[in-house]
């Protein structure tokens, strides 16, 4: 199976899970414990999800539930404890930190909360930045697209420090999409927006998955940000404990509430 | 809480430090090492003297680059002396030179120390060596020789051995002699001859060197010395055994000591100029990265003064632990300079080192100097900083360069070049302008590194760019986007790489100016020369012996004269005027080299201008041994850089010459004789007179060149420190960016970076900076040797610049693998950062 595809949409080759639907991602009794002894923390205690090709999933728990080390375990940023990772039908745990790389830089896209661009590099230049990476050519048309859908046309060549906030999440949302990977993963993309830019990036994630049959998977504190997913995983130390699908902001605030967050 | 800071910053700290430490222990080493060879030296002739209350000896004497050369006394004195109440003893001392030859005919010493000879004294108080092995010399043919020559030489008591004085004498070594408890005095080559002998070899009949005298314990030294001064002859004169100890002490101060001592000090002070710029930098960055923690010591009450006062206490502490350390690694640093020497063959008596006060104290005050300035400028601007204005933005540093310092920098530059340029056109004070013109250039670099540091490194690394691809660009771009962080990196080197192209600049040019010269002039073929700098001469028999061959068709043995004119020391050429003008061109503009009377002297154009002599007018040389000579200007001529400014005929300098012997035989081959035949012909005469060297024009011009670059390649051995503090730097200021970099590096790597590629940005960068401080140093470098070498055209006869390109193609090339070299450890600690932590961090 190759890595990167050439064709329009995403990587759709992830294999077929027995339950039918197709997984973009997936974890199975993951568990991640950082110390030992007296100190230990079980971060994830027996994990097991599912990310669906071509939906928006949130992760929401308390701070300390395991959510963010969640996301970077499927993500391949950190490694499980026991149990496994699959991103399609590839198994994360048995690759080297080179493999691992490649796979980040070919299969997963990232926006993080904050810091998420280059500041010797212009906007295009962070945009492509995985593909240049990889040393390979980006889909002209595609990235065409992509740079229209968050409306960057005009902000092409200014350095981040040139841009606002709210531009440089939205230059970080597209780098994530150019690559058209398997999953874009995003941690707490709006924290450091107001309330108008926040969204403009909440739908840019909503169209990549509605337009472009993308999977997205996206850590938030926000109701408001979880109500634009398909559905909500909850998490409380380190397991899961409750999902919600077709969520609204005042069904998760409710869910969180119950939570104690 | 200074204190604590320094702790929590401690690797930074270290690599601040270690430029310090080097810098210090260069110049307490060379401190320490001058006092101990000072020591040392005296010590020697203190024990070579000891035995001796008062010498007699002439007057008059000469200096020259081989030592005072004086002339005989009488050996009536000797009597006379003897006859002195009070005096127990005096003997008249026969002295001279004499080079051993080894067992496998190769000549012992000669490349630094003197080859002594002399009449072995049998008055065991003053003769400074004695006998270890077998007995002294009794009759002609009996030697005795220092221990260390026969155990280099592979020679043992009863061998016959070989000595050149110059001309080649078979004796019996009938002895070995130590000093002291040494085997030889300070690596001087020593033969001990049978009197007779040593004044038929080494002197002349009828006289001595001098007089050594000692008394018989009844008066103090000084009065021995008054009564003695009584019967001496005019001309000649007694001083005390410590006085000459004290003269001796003083010479050597003035010639090699002093040279050592200036040319190990001038390094030093490189080093430490570029250990400051390098410590100057590390604090720059440094303070900014405290931006936030001083600005928040200013928002919670803390003082301007406060806050510069913190800074400062932590350079006093950097400055102090490190120059401390400097010390300690300065005193190994000498006993290895020390056991250097020694292997070179300069063995001194005593062991250790002699550790003095003053120089550890000045090493410490301006090793701790030079931290308290480097850390100065950066605190102070760090202080200046609004609190607010460094809360709100963490990286503080301001990366905008100002037009005030481009025009300023621009204004010294060509200030500085239009000195230089001037000082090549003109002959007043051409030196002191290249000189002054040379600090201007170095300080417009300085100044205008922050403004060059980015079109520099956008120019250096776009093939890096180019063919690296996008490692390359970003590579490129993190070394353009801070220029003064990249100027202050760079600029270590940039001091490194001129100076290492400043002395190319000279060698090549001085090797491309004998070149020159010698195709020019030299119309001979063969050259026969002495082996080494202390070597006694070629025998006047060998040029004689050369001549009568059927190959040969013209020879000229030429003499070194010494002697002085208005007390200013000059180095005539003595010779046959007419086989030099057949042999040698030397421009004649007046009058007629070849037919150059005895009577007469030629000079050259250069020293008639200078003295405003002219054709016909009167000279007057002074000779060592004191007598006088007028001679007459005979003819004027151009190339000085052969001969000298003046040449006299040989039978004018044979009176007066202390030792017969000739530097130099030129040869011309017959017609029809090939290079091979004469060559073979002329050594089997050479063989037959100690063996010499016989060398074309291309293996003398090699040879003269390769001597050159012997001296070069101690200067670059030297600067490899230099450009080792450079490395430290550089290496500083790349940790110091990646820590400030962690989260874009992480950032990075998630996106898919591998860690291979990772290191290899930082390696790049590294080695643009390293390429963009070289090129700019070999550079300012180049321009100044060639002021300094046209300047010296129009003093010293150096006619042609040469451009020493291999040797800056060599140093480009190190100066990549400098940089690799420097981004190893941070290039490390980039691939090893926690992508995690590195963008968790807030």
């Amino acid at each position: 199976m190759p890595l990167a595809t050439t064709t329009q949409t995403p990587d759709r080759s992830a294999a077929p899970h027995p339950g039918g639907r197709a997984v973009a991602a997936r974890t199975v009794d993951a568990v991640k414990v950082y110390g030992t002894g007296g100190t230990e923390v079980r971060a994830l205690d027996g994990v097991s999800v599912e990310v669906p090709i071509g939906t928006f999933t949130a992760v929401m728990g308390p701070s300390g539930s395991g959510k963010s080390t969640l996301l970077h375990c499927l993500a391949g940023l950190d490694t499980l404890t026991s149990g496994h990772v699959f991103v399609g039908d590839q198994e994360l745990g048995s690759l080297s930190d080179r493999e691992l790389t490649r796979v980040r830089r070919e299969r997963i896209g990232f926006v993080f909360q904050a810091f998420n661009l280059l500041p010797t590099l212009s906007a295009r230049e962070n945009i492509t930045l995985p593909m240049d990476l990889a040393r390979q050519k980006p889909d002209a048309q595609w990235l065409e697209k992509v740079i229209a859908t968050v409306g960057l046309e005009q902000r092409l060549h200014h350095r981040p420090s040139e841009l606002s906030g709210g531009q440089q999440q939205r230059v970080a949302v597209a780098r994530a999409l150019a690559s058209k990977p398997a999953v874009v993963f995003a941690d707490e993309p709006t924290g450091n927006l107001d309330r108008r830019s926040g969204t403009e990036v909440l739908s840019f994630l909503r169209e990549a998955v509605d337009r472009f049959g993308q999977t997205v998977v996206m850590v938030t504190h926000d109701p408001v940000a979880a109500a634009y997913a398909d559905s909500v995983l909850f998490l409380a130390d380190g397991r899961i404990v409750d999902e919600l699908v077709e969520p609204t902001a005042s069904a998760v605030l409710d869910r969180m509430k119950a939570l104690g967050d | 809480m200074t204190l604590q800071g320094l702790w929590a910053r401690k690797r930074r700290v270290i690599g601040t430090a270690t430029a310090v430490v080097l810098g210090v222990a260069f110049l307490s080493a060379t401190l320490v090492l001058g006092d101990t060879l000072d020591s040392s030296f005296g010590a020697v002739f203190r024990q070579a003297n000891a035995g001796t209350d008062v010498v007699v000896r002439s007057a008059t004497s000469i200096n020259t680059d081989g030592g005072r050369q004086r002339a005989n006394l009488d050996a009536s004195v000797v009597d006379d002396v003897a006859e002195v109440p009070g005096v127990a003893v005096a003997v008249g001392e026969i002295a001279g030179t004499a080079q051993i030859l080894g067992s496998d005919g190769s000549p012992i010493g000669g490349q630094g120390p003197p080859t002594d000879a002399g009449a072995w004294i049998d008055d065991p108080q003053i003769n400074p060596y004695h006998v270890t092995s077998g007995r002294a010399p009794e009759r002609a043919g009996e030697a005795v020789i220092d221990a260390k020559s026969a155990s280099d030489g592979g020679i043992a008591v009863g061998d016959t051995a070989t000595i050149r004085t110059p001309d080649p004498v078979e004796v019996t070594v009938v002895g070995l002699v130590g000093f002291g408890e040494k085997t030889s005095l300070a690596g001087a080559t020593y033969v001990g001859l049978a009197p007779d002998q040593a004044v038929e070899l080494l002197g002349k009949a009828g006289q001595v060197s001098d007089v050594r005298v000692r008394g018989d314990g009844t008066t103090s030294d000084e009065a021995l010395r008054d009564a003695v001064a009584e019967v001496v002859p005019q001309k000649a004169e007694a001083i005390t055994g410590a006085e000459l100890t004290a003269e001796q002490e003083k010479d050597l101060q003035g010639d090699f000591l002093g040279f050592l001592k200036y040319f190990l000090l001038a390094f030093a002070g490189v080093a430490l100029v570029v250990a400051t710029f390098s410590i100057a930098n590390t604090f720059t960055i440094l303070s900014a990265q405290r931006g936030r923690e001083s600005a928040l010591m200013r928002a919670i009450g803390a003082g301007r003064g406060q806050v510069l006062g913190i800074a400062l206490i932590e350079a006093v502490v950097i400055g102090a632990i490190a120059s401390a350390i400097g010390l300690a690694a300065g005193l190994g640093l000498a006993l290895g300079l020390k056991a250097l020497l020694a292997g070179f063959g300069l063995d001194l008596p005593g062991n250790g080192l002699v550790v003095e006060a003053s120089p550890m104290i000045i090493s410490f005050v301006i090793g701790l100097g030079a931290t308290l300035v480097a850390a100065t400028m950066p605190a102070i601007r760090s202080s200046r900083i609004a609190p607010i204005e460094a809360l709100r933005d963490a990286a503080a540093e301001s990366t905008a360069v100002s037009k005030i310092r481009a025009a300023a920098g621009l204004l010294i530059g060509v200030a500085g070049v239009l000195v230089v340029v001037t000082a090549t056109r003109t002959d007043d004070g051409a030196m002191v302008r290249a000189g002054l013109g040379s600090l201007l250039v170095f300080v417009a670099a300085v100044t205008l590194g922050p403004v060059l540091a980015r079109p520099a490194a956008a120019v250096v690394g776009a093939p890096v760019a180019g063919t690296r691809g996008l490692v390359g660009q970003l590579a490129r771009r993190n070394a353009m986007r801070n220029p003064r962080r990249t100027a202050g990196a760079a600029l270590a080197l940039v001091i490194g790489a001129a100076v290492v192209a400043l002395f190319a600049t000279f060698g090549s040019s001085l090797s491309r100016s004998i070149d020159d010269t010698v195709s020019k002039s030299f119309g001979g073929d063969l050259v026969v020369m002495q082996d080494g700098f202390s070597s006694s001469g070629l025998s006047p028999q060998l040029a004689r012996s050369i001549d009568e061959l059927p190959e040969v068709s013209e020879t000229v043995a030429l003499s070194n004269v010494v002697a002085t004119v208005d007390g200013a020391e000059v180095y005539p050429t003595a010779g046959d005027p007419k086989a030099m003008a057949n042999l040698l061109d030397l421009d004649v503009q007046q009058g007629d080299l070849g037919g150059l009377p005895p009577g007469e002297v030629a000079i050259t154009q250069k020293y008639a201008e200078a003295h405003g002599l002219g054709m016909g007018d009167d000279l007057t040389l002074a000779f060592a041994d004191g007598e006088s000579t007028t001679f007459e200007v005979g003819a004027v001529f151009g190339v000085g850089e052969l001969l000298g400014d003046m040449v006299v005929n040989q039978s004018d300098w044979t009176p007066h010459e202390l030792r017969p012997g000739n530097v130099a035989v030129l040869v011309g081959l017959a017609d029809g004789v090939s290079l091979e035949q004469g060559r073979t012909a002329v050594e089997q005469v050479a063989e037959a007179h100690g063996g010499p060297k016989v060398e074309d024009r291309d293996q003398y011009i090699d040879r003269v060149a390769g001597q050159v670059n012997q001296l070069l390649t101690l200067v670059y051995g030297l600067l490899v420190l230099a450009i080792l503090i450079a490395l430290i730097g550089l290496a500083n200021t790349l940790s110091l960016s990646i820590h400030e970099r962690s989260r874009e590096l992480g950032l990075l790597r998630a996106v898919g970076l591998t860690r291979g590629k990772l290191r290899s940005m930082v390696r790049w960068e590294s080695v643009i900076t390293a390429v963009v401080g070289t090129v700019v140093g070999l550079g300012v470098g180049t321009f100044l040797g060639w002021g300094l070498v046209r300047a010296l055209a129009t003093q010293e006869g150096f006619v042609t610049f040469e451009l020493p390109a291999p040797t800056l193609a060599v140093v480009l090339v190190l100066s990549i693998g400098a940089g690799v070299l420097a981004a190893v450890r941070p290039a490390h600690r980039a691939a090893k950062l926690d992508v995690l932590a590195a963008i968790a961090e807030p």
